[in-house]
């Protein structure tokens, strides 16, 4: 028999033997690999996921006209647009206002992409429906309130072009309240339509008045993207509302150092906790170490028996904790953010390499100690 | 005998015990650290959370936004409803008023500059000193409320200081640049009902509206639009509960409610019943919640707490699983010693009793340690991370109690169990 063989036959003689002891063992590698493997992609995802739930806030970008001759319309906001990465996109809402009259009051009215605005604004409380159909409008509370509008109500809006030959001749269209809008801010006295059923009332322009953007990225992400599209797209002057921005990039980066920290903590722990359960289950076997030395073992081939072993409980622990921990990380995206998680592809050599140390220097310091004493000692129970 | 044969065990396998107490104490820190942070977590990200600025704003019942359309119909001649000012110290005497972090009075007015342009200038509070009649301290005011605004130029106004040059003014970058202002430049501007010069203190960059305002302190407006003891507008600051299906509902009417599910409401801190309670104090008045902040906050809260929730399970079960191993192991390991014992006669129950009972000592010892190395780790994330100190909710001993015990048992009976089914012989052999 080879040498090789017999290194061999030892190690998994040893772990199908001694089977209760070395599954307690690889237990604790493959707890320490989870928590280490889904902790770490957790970490990774949050700031992703934790960013999406941020544009809760509304928009963080908004486009202006760069100058009253600029074209601002619906193809230059397009290859605004363009210039953003699509899967940060969170939503796009374009904002015409004008001024409308309803019951003889003038009630400033906004046209946009409903659907965009659903988008950017998920914080709007709609009391009823949002608009589907032609001529469905949503109204802001204060404006329903002073005009005394209920949900499903329908009213005559007209248009002042100005020239009162033309107001007389303009009957106005007649639009029904879809839903009252509730949000607590300035967006409580408009009345906001869709862009074409504001093209019907108020005549067709192609100027916009601002565009509301809401991207999933950092600070300093959407800052190269303003500079970007300053340049590439001349017509158009974007903006960060710094209010959003600001304040999500100071709350982000607690909540991911918190995650961090707590990361760090509970790793060490863990990780001490693997080594001194490897370290049990090896000063055990100091009996074993002491027969075999005065069988005529050198401790160079003992401790690289014992490695041998340590590093085979390592990876097969290792690779069971990768598994476990993407588990482990996926289920908690999917409860949390009730999203998939990336899975970062680098984690699993780290994971097993990580435990494979762990349980090898576990391992080292009482197979050491054992080997520096005396056989005899040793086999007498000292 | 049994206290002979325990006090041995402490004294000649000391080395063991002390991994075995070791091992519970690393788990029983963790534990401790996780399951405290993960209770304060929610007060933490909320006073966070309060960085996008207020998420209550209260009005007069009358006026409201429409007024301000008014106006543009009728002229300056409009009624327009104003807040009283006195009745400002009442907001800290709410049943929530511990959870009212910050709050700023507003008055703004139309005034005209020099050169005919017309600005709105806003009143407000910037770091106002506040006594309360409940003996309380606080200062409060916009440099609160407006984290986002960042400083281009000059300072921010300091109430504190600026009694002595009360006529201080700060400029909107975007007006700044236009009308070509600088800090220590004096701006003549005239209202309906007075003129001042102000003297510009500051320039902000706030990325919105307000970089075309202007801002200045309570007085200074009030004597310009001679509103003298008014307001327009209160912003409130409040740390809330995140809404649920009965606060849904109170908020659309509080009368509906029974009177259990009333109460229920009015004593927890939800947005609907602060606001409420807002009403209750200030006279003829609206609070409403700011949807864009309360609601996103409410989200990430609930999301952030259920993460912490998730982390935490899976560390108490890694803990969990650690100090089970160990005993485990380290009970098996004295498979010689438990086999002698029995050879010589020892009953099954006396073992277990004797080993049961050294365990459950050193996992006392263990979790003691661990405990308060745990309230370490927790207030170590606490500082680093928000800059405080972590509240320990009183449940977390207990828990970490109970949850050690429960551990040290699950690792060491079946061990026992399974060596004390072996017969001695076998187990003194070796096997």
């Amino acid at each position: 028999m080879t040498k090789r063989k017999m290194f061999l036959r030892m190690i998994t003689a040893s772990l199908v033997r001694r089977r209760s002891r070395m599954l307690v063992a690889l237990l604790a590698i493959a707890v320490g690999a989870t928590i280490l493997s889904g902790l770490v992609t957790i970490y990774y995802d949050v700031p992703r996921q934790m960013g999406a739930q941020f544009r809760n806030y509304g928009a963080n970008m908004i486009f202006l006209a760069a100058s009253n001759e600029a074209r601002f319309d619906l193809d230059t906001v397009r290859r605004g647009v363009a210039c953003i990465d699509a899967e940060e996109l969170v939503g796009v809402a374009p904002y015409r206002y004008e001024t409308v009259r309803i019951h003889e009051q003038p009630i400033l009215a906004a046209g946009t992409d409903l659907d965009g605005a659903k988008a950017t604004s998920p914080y709007w409380h709609i009391d009823g429906e949002w608009p589907s159909a032609r001529y469905e409008v949503l109204v802001g509370q204060e404006t329903a309130e002073f005009l005394g509008l209920k949900t499903g109500d329908v009213f005559n809006a007209t248009w002042s072009s100005g020239e009162e030959e033309e107001d007389v001749l303009n009957l106005g269209v007649d639009m029904k309240v879809a839903g009252i809008l509730e949000t607590g801010g300035s967006e409580e006295e408009y009345l906001y339509m869709s862009l074409s059923d504001m093209e019907e009332l108020a005549g067709e322009t192609e100027k916009l008045d601002v565009v509301e953007l809401s991207v999933s990225a950092s600070a300093d992400e959407l800052k190269a993207y303003e500079q970007d599209i300053e340049a590439n797209v001349p017509d158009i002057a974007p903006r960060l509302v710094k209010r959003v921005t600001e304040s999500e990039s100071t709350v982000l980066t607690k909540l991911q150092s918190l995650v961090f920290l707590v990361t760090a903590v509970v790793l060490v722990l863990t990780m001490i906790c693997v080594a001194t359960t490897m370290t049990a289950v090896v000063t055990e076997r100091r009996k074993e170490i002491g027969l075999r030395k005065s069988l005529g073992a050198s401790d160079g081939s003992i401790i690289w028996e014992f490695m041998g072993e340590g590093l085979l409980l390592g990876g097969v622990g290792g690779i069971l904790g990768s598994i476990l921990g993407f588990a482990f990380a996926q289920f908690v995206s999917v409860h949390v953010f009730s999203s998939s998680i990336t899975y970062q592809p680098a984690l699993l050599p780290v994971t097993i390499l990580v435990s494979v140390l762990v349980t090898g220097l576990a391992c080292l310091l009482p197979v050491r100690s054992a080997t520096e004493v005396d056989p005899a000692l040793v086999l007498k129970g000292e | 005998m049994f206290f002979r044969m325990i006090r041995g065990a402490f004294t000649r396998q000391w080395k063991k015990m002390l991994m075995i107490a070791l091992t519970i104490a690393l788990g029983a820190s963790l534990a401790t650290a996780m399951l405290g942070v993960m209770m304060d977590v929610g007060d933490k990200v909320n006073q966070e959370l309060k960085t996008y600025g207020a998420n209550i704003t209260v009005v007069p019942k009358a006026s409201s936004v429409i007024g301000n359309l008014y106006e543009v119909e009728g002229g300056e001649s409009g009624e327009t409803a104003y807040l009283r000012e006195d009745e400002l110290g009442k907001i800290k005497t709410i049943f929530w008023a511990f959870n009212i972090v910050d709050f700023s009075p507003f008055i703004d007015t139309e005034v005209t500059l020099p050169d005919g342009a017309g600005v709105k200038l806003v009143g407000t509070w910037f770091n106002h000193h506040l006594a309360l009649p409940t003996g309380e301290e606080l200062d409060t005011g916009v440099k609160n409320l407006r984290t986002w605004w960042s400083i281009e130029d000059g300072r921010w106004i300091d109430e504190g200081l600026d009694v002595y040059e009360p006529n201080c003014v700060m400029v909107g970058s975007v007006l700044a640049e236009r009308e070509g202002l600088r800090v220590g430049d004096w701006l003549h501007v005239s209202a309906p009902y007075g003129e001042n010069d102000l003297i510009v203190c500051g320039i902000f960059d706030s990325g919105d509206d307000a970089d075309e305002q202007l801002y200045a302190p309570m007085d200074v407006v009030q004597a310009l639009s001679d509103t003298d003891g008014y307001l327009t507008s209160i912003e409130v600051s409040a740390l809330t509960t995140p809404d649920n299906e009965l606060a849904e509902r109170a908020a659309k009417d509080p009368s509906s409610l029974s009177i259990a599910d009333y109460e229920l409401w009015y004593c927890t801190a939800y947005v609907s019943s602060i606001c409420y309670q807002l009403q209750e104090v200030i006279t003829d008045s609206v609070a409403s919640p700011v949807r864009q902040v309360a609601d996103s906050e409410g989200a990430i809260l609930e999301k952030t707490e259920l993460l912490m929730v998730l982390i935490t399970i899976l560390s108490l079960i890694g803990s969990a699983l650690g100090i089970t191993n160990l005993v485990t192991a380290s009970v098996m390991e004295r498979s010689n010693e438990l086999g002698l014992l029995k050879a010589i006669g020892a009953k099954d129950g006396a073992i277990s009793a004797l080993v049961l009972t050294e365990v459950i000592l050193t996992g006392i010892v263990g979790a003691a340690i661990g405990y308060f190395a745990g309230l370490g780790f927790a207030q170590i994330i606490g500082h680093t991370v928000f800059g405080s100190s972590i509240a320990m909710k009183p449940l977390v001993l207990p828990v970490v109690a109970v949850l050690v015990l429960v551990v040290t048992l699950a690792g060491s009976v079946p061990a026992i169990r399974m060596l004390l089914k072996l017969r001695p012989a076998e187990v003194l052999h070796g096997r």
